[in-house]
């Protein structure tokens, strides 16, 4: 019997022993799986991406949203209508709040407020007292709707008193330019703002925000309207997605070879010479990806540099179009240092960092024996490959191709670092010194990010990729141009050769640089500075003057050789909308004003240009309110902010999606190490 | 043979054992250096670190008076930072200011005693500042890891506790956690 009982105790014992020894193993083999004191998905250290899911019951409450687009295109100029309605699902009074995206240079100038058959037009105001207008005319149970602008690419709208079960309709017009790249013309419109990385130490709120401040992030130093730039995410359960249908008109003036929609099936229809109707295949689409739409002309026209005018309130308009030359008739290419600067931060996690990985491989293999190079990946840190920039050569190269292929994306996003890295602030005589930045952009604090661009160019010119489904363009773009380089926007993985092809290529090919404009009179011409000219892009240009334009005369520099010509404006063309156009550039040069620091009233400035030009800005807004009270003042009005698509593709786990790990395997070592201690006793005792 | 692997066997249990109590004795001594930075937040220091290479500094000083505990909490919730102490969420509230706060820790070292607070006990947070501010547990709840509802800002002042649950499990990783939920002392302003 005792025998029995100790023979149990030895197995048991034996049994524990070998446990612990398999668990130890286990331990030390693969920390992976007590991963709590080594990794964590949010290990960032100032500020925080919240993926923040709406609520159930609050989402299926929020109003549902229909969006109506209309498309007139007319050569470069396009203006479209946008037709957002609010359904109120209800029996309560609503107020509707939509954060919406719009292409980086859209020109808001219109918005009508539609209850049932009639119309209230919205006037242009200061924000302030637009916002005014607006909450007044709201409490005392009006209908009114207010159109504000968040950052150039992100609007709000708000509607006021929307009657229980029924729906309230703001239309919102704006022009923008059509895109033209090698012969391919082509019209964005953005569908979704994507969840930002908001930088920074939170801050305490002051005043309580009201409208669209009902976002998932708090005020940070950094990026003091972050409640207001992210608004809840549809979680997708229950709830449809907010659904856009689009109509597009398409005066080309040629015939054209094709148009399409890479990325929603179209149905194009040819319904007069070089005039196209252009209609979603499925009626409606979630509006979850941006919609683009490319056309091209038929071979053998001829597309070259282009000048446009027009007459507005007292003053002339024009707008200069530079086309350069075809590949082949380009000058030689001067030495270049390239410095290719990667975003790895978690937002890039999925076919984003795949694709920027495609990329960087692709810049690598096609860097010439005479270039320099060097790359910088960067997150909340960033990490050059190489001290200073290399020579190409084929062991840098394979030592580059290897790095890159390890590349993994991670923590939270800090271009500021990479910036101040990637750029010098020297001039490089002989030597053209491009950056090229490759990044899904998705963060707020613009603003400090052009400072450091501002003071530490030199001459590096800067050129900016957004990839993956919603990069900020507005960022990019003006980044490059601050840089006096280019934007480029890949969304599909398939296009990533296609892309990055053409922009390595264009950046082998300057075409014209240093180019200068005399207009033979005073005008106030954006950009002040004109980039250089490269193969497959052309430079556009927007003045205005008290004196009618009669011409341009341009000069620039080709490969060493002088080059020159003159345009002339063709008697009685009108070209409306070129107004518009240069108020946009104007407010847009404004706004860096405000970056540099320079000039205190710039605000009242770009508020004077974006009043008498009828435009939404950061500083005017579009209320429109109803003069007869609809809503009885003693029932509640409900605030709900119409919850956003995730970008497809995206994944919110990757970004945010839990509570911080919080157990250590501490007492699990302890156990199995008293364990292991009092076997080794044990069995030491019974061999002596 | 048989010494080899025994002599083996000693080895790993003693590194073992030895991991085991450098994690706690990390805890426990990290709190002393911290003890002296948060004497320099006070005296205005804006981040001050604990030591050279931290790469967090404390912003709040917790207490449960009927527990015992004074603990201070860092910036940041990584697993770096939690090794040393509790943790402020990046993106919530400053503890004991408006808002959302929430503080997490590690549920075998400091924020063990998280087990211990019953609805109604006091909770202490002491400012940058300097200033007090009262708290009382509203009640306590185990949730998911992917339910991230109490990182929401909705305009409320409130505190949530954050640890690993259930408290006596030995393998960490696990997706659940335990939440305490407090409030201001109601009608009380900071003193």
């Amino acid at each position: 019997m005792n025998r029995w009982i100790l023979r149990t105790l030895a197995l048991a014992w034996a049994g524990g022993l070998g446990f612990s020894l398999l668990a130890m193993a286990l331990l030390a083999l693969w920390p992976g799986m007590v991963a709590a004191e080594v990794v964590s998905p949010a290990s960032v250290k100032q500020g925080s991406l919240f993926m923040r899911e709406a609520e159930d019951g609050q989402v299926r409450e929020a109003p549902l949203l229909d969006t109506q687009v209309d498309m007139e295109i007319t050569g470069i100029l396009a203006r479209v209508r946008v037709n957002q309605e609010f359904h109120n699902v209800t029996d309560r009074w609503q107020e509707g709040i939509y954060v919406f995206p719009l292409p980086e240079d859209a020109a808001v100038d219109h918005m009508r407020l539609w209850i049932g058959e009639r119309y209230v037009e919205g006037e242009i105001r200061t924000r302030q007292e637009a916002r005014q207008a607006y909450e007044q005319a709201r409490d005392a149970g009006q209908q009114a709707s207010l159109v504000e602008q968040e950052r150039p690419n992100m609007f709000t709208t708000s509607v006021a008193n929307i009657p229980p079960g029924a729906s309230v309709r703001v239309e919102i017009e704006y022009q923008q330019n059509v895109q033209y790249d090698a012969g391919l013309f082509s019209l964005r419109f953005p569908m979704v703002v994507g969840p930002r990385y908001i930088s920074g130490v939170p801050v305490q709120d002051r005043e309580k925000s009201v409208g669209g401040g009902m976002g998932w992030a708090r005020n940070t130093d950094q990026v003091p309207d972050a409640a207001r730039i992210t608004p809840p995410v549809n979680p997708g359960k229950g709830r449809p997605d907010n659904a856009v249908s689009l109509n597009i008109r398409l005066h080309a003036g040629l015939p054209l070879s094709f148009v399409d929609s890479p990325y929603h099936p179209v149905t194009v229809r040819e319904v007069a010479d070089g005039e196209y109707q252009v209609e979603l295949e499925q009626g409606s689409t979630p509006a979850n990806r941006d919609f683009v739409l490319n056309w091209q002309f038929a071979p053998g026209t001829d597309t070259s540099a282009a000048w446009f005018t027009e007459t507005y309130q007292d003053y002339y308009y024009g707008l200069l179009m530079l086309v350069p030359p075809p590949v082949e008739k380009l000058p030689r290419t001067p030495a270049r240092e390239v410095i290719l600067v990667v975003d790895v931060s978690g937002s890039m996690e999925g076919d984003s960092i795949v694709q920027a990985k495609q990329a960087l491989e692709l810049a690598l293999k096609r860097l010439g024996p005479d270039d320099r190079f060097n790359i910088i990946r960067f997150n909340h840190d960033a990490y050059p490959l190489y001290p200073a920039s290399v020579p190409v050569t084929e062991a840098n190269r394979a030592q580059a191709l290897a790095w890159v292929r390890g590349l993994r994306a991670d923590g939270g996003t800090e271009m500021l670092k990479a910036m101040a890295l990637a750029l010098d602030g020297k001039t490089h005589d002989g030597l053209l010194r491009q950056v090229v930045f490759l990044t899904d952009g998705d963060v707020g604090n613009e603003t400090a990010l052009f400072q450091v661009i501002e003071d530490k160019l030199g001459d590096s010119r800067l050129f900016t990729v957004g990839i993956g489904s919603a990069p900020n363009g507005y960022f990019m773009s003006r980044a490059a141009e601050h840089g006096r380089g280019s934007y480029t926007y890949i969304g599909d993985v398939a296009e990533v050769g296609e892309k990055m092809q053409r922009l390595f290529l264009q950046l082998e090919s300057p075409a014209l640089t240093d180019i200068r404009l005399d207009w033979g009179q005073q005008v106030e011409q954006w950009p002040q500075t004109v980039p250089d000219l490269y193969a497959g892009e052309p430079v556009l240009v927007a003045v205005r003057s008290k004196q009618p334009l009669d011409g341009v005369a341009l000069s620039g520099n080709a490969g060493g050789q002088v080059w020159s010509q003159r345009l002339r404006t063709a008697a009685g063309e009108e070209h409306p909308g070129l107004h518009v156009y240069w108020a946009r550039r104007y407010i847009r040069h404004l706004m860096g004003q405000g970056v540099s620091g320079a000039g205190a009233d710039w605000k009242q400035r770009i508020q004077a240009v974006a009043l008498a030009h009828h435009l939404v800005s950061r500083f005017s807004s579009l209320v429109a309110v109803d003069k007869t009270p609809v809503r009885p003042l003693e029932e509640m009005l409900d605030s709900q902010p119409v919850p956003t698509s995730l970008p497809k593709g995206w994944s919110a786990n990757a970004l945010f999606g839990q509570l911080p790990q919080t157990a250590t395997p501490a007492d699990l070592y302890l156990l199995l190490g008293l364990l292991g201690l009092l076997s080794s006793l044990l069995l030491y005792r019974r061999r002596a | 043979m048989r010494k080899a692997l025994l002599a083996g066997l000693l080895l790993v249990s003693t590194l073992a054992f030895g991991q085991g109590a450098w994690i706690h004795a990390k805890a426990l001594l990290a709190q002393y250096l911290i003890e002296d930075a948060w004497a320099r937040r006070l005296n205005g220091e804006k981040q001050p670190k604990p030591w050279s290479w931290a790469d967090t500094w404390p912003v709040a000083r917790l207490e449960a008076p009927a527990l015992g505990i004074r603990q201070y909490v860092l910036a940041g919730a990584t697993g770096r930072t939690l090794a040393f102490g509790p943790g402020q969420v990046p993106g919530s509230a400053i503890p004991g200011y408006e808002g959302n706060s929430v503080i997490s820790g590690h549920r075998d070292t400091h924020f063990r005693w998280l087990r211990g607070l019953k609805k109604g006990d006091e909770l202490r947070l002491q400012r940058p500042d300097g200033r007090l501010r009262r708290y009382r547990v509203q009640g306590t709840a185990v949730v998911d890891e992917k339910d991230t509802r109490i990182l929401r800002q909705d305009g409320r002042t409130v505190l949530h506790l954050v640890t690993c649950y259930p408290f006596d499990a030995l393998v960490p990783g696990g997706p659940l956690r335990y939440v305490v939920t407090a409030a201001p002392v109601a009608g009380e302003q900071v003193f």
